[in-house]
């Protein structure tokens, strides 16, 4: 795939003499496989409509938008609303606050998942099996809105299952969600509840793919179950765990942020308030749409270098890379 | 098929026009052809207007303005989302109107989107300018920045909305008088908490909560304080000097907070206000653990027919508001004369003389009694000179207000409420609360809000999120002992004015003076 992108930038004059021929041999691809692209088309269509058209709004970063005059009459007003971001300390402390949330939440979140997979690799027990990933999966179905009224009811000081461990153990009773220092734990902690079981089901698909041959010549040379798994099942899977880990580096500004309106106090702003949650506040007070659209490009720029990063040290440290 | 169906609502229509004869003077007709204005109307209960509501059908027949639905955004229960979406589709309705329109339209108004009506009311709706003649303030307060008016607001009648509740009985149990000052309250408070006043020998009383936790830092008026100077939380008020100003820099109100958290930290105020949520009330009051309360009237009353058979002798009644620490007794919440509801004429229209006629037919008497009762012998009908609903309606399981939502009355049409309709449906409890609320002079002059011109509201934009951020964040940690509100107090005022308060409090002042001539 690289070899092919540096051929065509290292000779663009035969790009040019080709071009009839390269016409045709792509319509000769497409009567051939039209079935193949007839399947492509309606995502195809769905990104251009949905991700690149509205790129064209993307300017209204650089403007003082009206909703009434509309995008183009709106008058431009060049880096105005950047400025008024980072000159912003909330905003600041809000870019920390997301990337640390994130940081925490890909090194504590991330590996559970797999080790989920490979846990439930090793059952023997079909039903047990099923049983216990029915109910891992089960929370990744439940609304945000209900997630976060269990969290405030477990961690309640008053009636919550938490504090009435730490009662029992003979310590006080701590109001968890009013302090800054609970904040990301909890969240974070919630978050891996909730998507753990679900976000296995990618690596279980892996590993499920692995060929059957490679264990039974395993079995053959006596391996024992746990050298299998170290030595056949991690290597298989590791192109998809690499694959997983690029997608959320590239989203990792993106933090659930419904979850922390739900979760989140004035108390407990210092650790919680994240890009997104401080975007609706501020959008809150007026509709100021071109404000939170600065916000967005800066988030999609940071997210852009953050993969093209981890993509190229991927691809030159393990060879596994998206593209 | 819609086509059809509306055709044929309109034969109907035309044929029971001729036929009936209540509004057969046609005193109050507008136009003699009959004419269809097309509106949108986004608000929370319904996201569109129906052309069938009975309200509708009889405005029709005495008018003869037809209003058809064409609401943006009916998918989304948000009323910004869909004004947004209306706007940026570009071709407006003929009237925009519903849930908080103020804001919008008094943006885009100025840049063409909508007509001014300061002339149109002056020359073709008596009964709106007769209204404004009465009521100055709400006219300036609705004013946009270029000093032209660009919608008929939806006006709530009545003075109160929230009031003191206590536990009679558990005064009555403790043998002990209703508080009449901030220290009454604190010893009703301990006692509440030490003296189990609901009998189960465990000391679970919750002696302050609040389904809102804004509600407790309101506390601090009880040291002459302020919260805010409207009926939304932290929002700006007008001082004795006629100055816009905030309560949150004043030093009375470190002094309150100050008092608050001790009372937080002593356990007199629910120590879960801030996570318990808005289902507090209704459980702290049914498992009889809740003592004091600050809330509205109407729904906080209603819980002594709720409970009365589960909580032998439970009575939970409105007191007046203690006095603060300066002798002085106040209710800081009050309802608002204008909401920014109502609804709009937008530039595409083409009949602005008939549509604020239309609009005036509202603030007639006729009209009037009808947006608010719904159809005169359906919902109710004229006793003595007063509009009484029917038993139908008053015995009904479901509450009046959302009969009404369904007849086409009540909705957020630019309307003048009429007060007669919430008190038939107010319980005993608090129609005598609100009797002993009136006696007093409890009420502060209300703050109704300035229109910034543009470098204003950029003034305003920059500045204010960040700093009312930074004011409730402090607010909380000082109530939840983070920190010592007088010690930390120098830093706190220094950080508002780098941070920009004095800028805000400029640009409000400004716009202020401009609006209510100060």
């Amino acid at each position: 795939m690289a070899e092919l992108d540096r051929t065509a930038e290292a000779e663009p004059a035969t790009y040019t003499i080709n071009q009839p021929t390269r016409m045709e041999r792509i319509i000769d691809h497409l009567k051939a496989d039209w079935q193949i692209y007839l399947l492509l088309a309606p995502t195809v269509i769905w990104m251009l409509l949905f991700l690149y058209k509205p790129m064209y709004g993307l300017q209204i970063a650089f403007k003082d938008y009206s909703v009434f005059r509309g995008i183009a009459a709106s008058p431009w007003v060049g880096f105005e609303h950047f400025e008024t971001l980072f000159t912003n300390d909330q905003f600041i402390r809000a870019i920390r606050n997301t990337v640390t949330i994130s940081a925490l939440g890909l090194f504590f979140g991330f590996p559970v998942p797999i080790l989920l997979a490979l846990m439930f690799n090793e059952v023997l027990s079909q039903t047990y099996k099923k049983v216990t990933q029915t109910i891992v999966y089960l929370p990744h179905f439940i609304s945000s809105v209900i997630i976060a009224g269990i969290v405030i009811t477990a961690f309640s000081p008053s009636a919550g299952i938490v504090n009435s461990l730490l009662n029992w153990l003979g310590l006080d009773s701590i109001y968890f969600l009013t302090r800054p220092e609970w904040f990301r734990p909890i969240f974070i902690g919630t978050g891996i509840w909730q998507e753990a079981g679900f976000s296995s089901i990618v690596y279980l698909a892996a590993i499920s793919g692995v060929s059957p041959t490679l264990y039974e010549s395993a079995v053959v040379d006596g391996a024992s179950r746990w050298q299998m798994m170290w030595k056949i099942t991690l290597p298989s899977i590791l192109p998809t765990i690499i694959i997983m880990l690029i997608i959320r580096i590239g989203n990792i500004l993106e933090v659930s942020f419904e979850m922390i309106i739900l979760l989140y106090q004035p108390a407990t702003y210092e650790t919680a308030d994240v890009v997104n949650t401080f975007i609706y506040r501020q959008g809150l007070q007026g509709g100021q749409y071109d404000l939170a659209a600065a916000a967005g490009l800066f988030n999609a720029v940071v997210a852009f270098i953050l993969v093209m990063s981890a993509n190229s040290i991927s691809k030159r440290f393990s060879r596994t890379s998206l593209w | 098929m819609r086509n059809l169906k509306l055709s044929l609502t309109a034969a109907v229509l035309g044929s029971t026009a001729m036929m009936s004869p209540a509004f057969a003077d046609g005193h109050l007709t507008i136009v003699d052809e009959p004419l269809e204005l097309t509106i949108h109307m986004h608000w929370p209960r319904s996201q569109g207007y129906q052309e069938d509501y009975p309200v509708e059908l009889a405005a029709r027949e005495m008018t003869g303005i037809h209003l058809i639905d064409q609401t943006a955004g009916a998918n989304s229960t948000d009323s910004g989302e869909a004004m947004n979406l209306l706007l940026a589709q570009g071709n407006l309705p003929d009237i925009v109107g519903g849930h908080l329109i103020r804001q919008p339209v008094n943006e885009y108004g100025p840049q063409g989107a909508f007509l001014p009506l300061n002339d149109l009311i002056a020359e073709h709706a008596p009964n709106i300018q007769a209204y404004f003649d009465d009521h100055p303030e709400v006219f300036n307060s609705m004013q946009a920045y270029d000093g032209n008016i660009y919608y008929i607001p939806y006006l709530p009648d009545g003075l109160f909305g929230r009031a003191w509740f206590i536990r009679q009985d558990w005064l009555d149990a403790l043998g002990l008088e209703q508080p009449q000052n901030v220290d009454e309250l604190y010893e009703t408070l301990v006692a509440f908490r030490d003296q189990d006043p609901n009998g189960n020998g465990v000391a679970d009383e919750v002696p302050f909560f609040s389904r809102a936790w804004e509600e407790a830092i309101r506390l601090v008026t009880l040291w002459g304080a302020r919260t805010s100077g409207s009926d939304t939380y932290h929002d700006f008020y007008v001082n004795a000097d006629g100055m816009v100003t905030h309560g949150y820099s004043e030093v009375a109100y470190r002094d309150g907070l100050s008092n608050v958290a001790n009372w937080y930290a002593e356990g007199l105020i629910d120590a879960e206000i801030f996570t318990r949520g808005s289902s507090s009330r209704e459980f702290l009051l049914s498992e009889n653990l809740g003592g004091v309360t600050h809330d509205w009237f109407a729904s906080t009353s209603g819980y002594n027919a709720a409970l009365a058979d589960e909580i032998p002798g439970f009575n939970f009644i409105p007191f007046l508001p203690p006095e603060d620490i300066n002798g002085v007794r106040f209710e800081e919440h009050r309802r608002i004369p204008v909401k920014p509801d109502g609804w709009a004429i937008s530039f595409s229209n083409e009949h602005p003389i008939e549509t604020i006629r239309y609009f005036d037919f509202w603030f007639t008497e006729e009209g009037r009694l009808m947006s608010n009762f719904g159809v005169e012998g359906d919902t109710w009908n004229m006793i003595d000179g007063e509009p009484v609903f029917t038993d139908e309606v008053l015995d009904s399981d479901r509450a009046v207000n959302s009969q009404m939502y369904e007849v086409g009355a009540q909705i957020q049409r630019g309307y003048w409420q009429d007060y007669r309709y919430e008190w038939q449906w107010t319980a005993e409890a608090a129609r005598e609360g609100i009797e002993l609320y009136m006696a007093n002079d409890l009420l502060l002059p209300i703050f109704l809000g300035v229109a910034f011109t543009e470098d204003e509201q950029a003034v305003y934009d920059r500045y204010w999120p960040s700093i009312r951020t930074y004011m409730l964040e402090r607010q909380q940690a000082w109530v939840l002992g983070t920190g010592d509100v007088v010690e930390d107090w120098d830093d706190y005022a220094e950080t508002l004015d780098d941070m920009g308060l004095q800028d805000v409090l400029g640009v409000m002042n400004q716009a202020y003076a401009r609006q209510y001539g100060g």
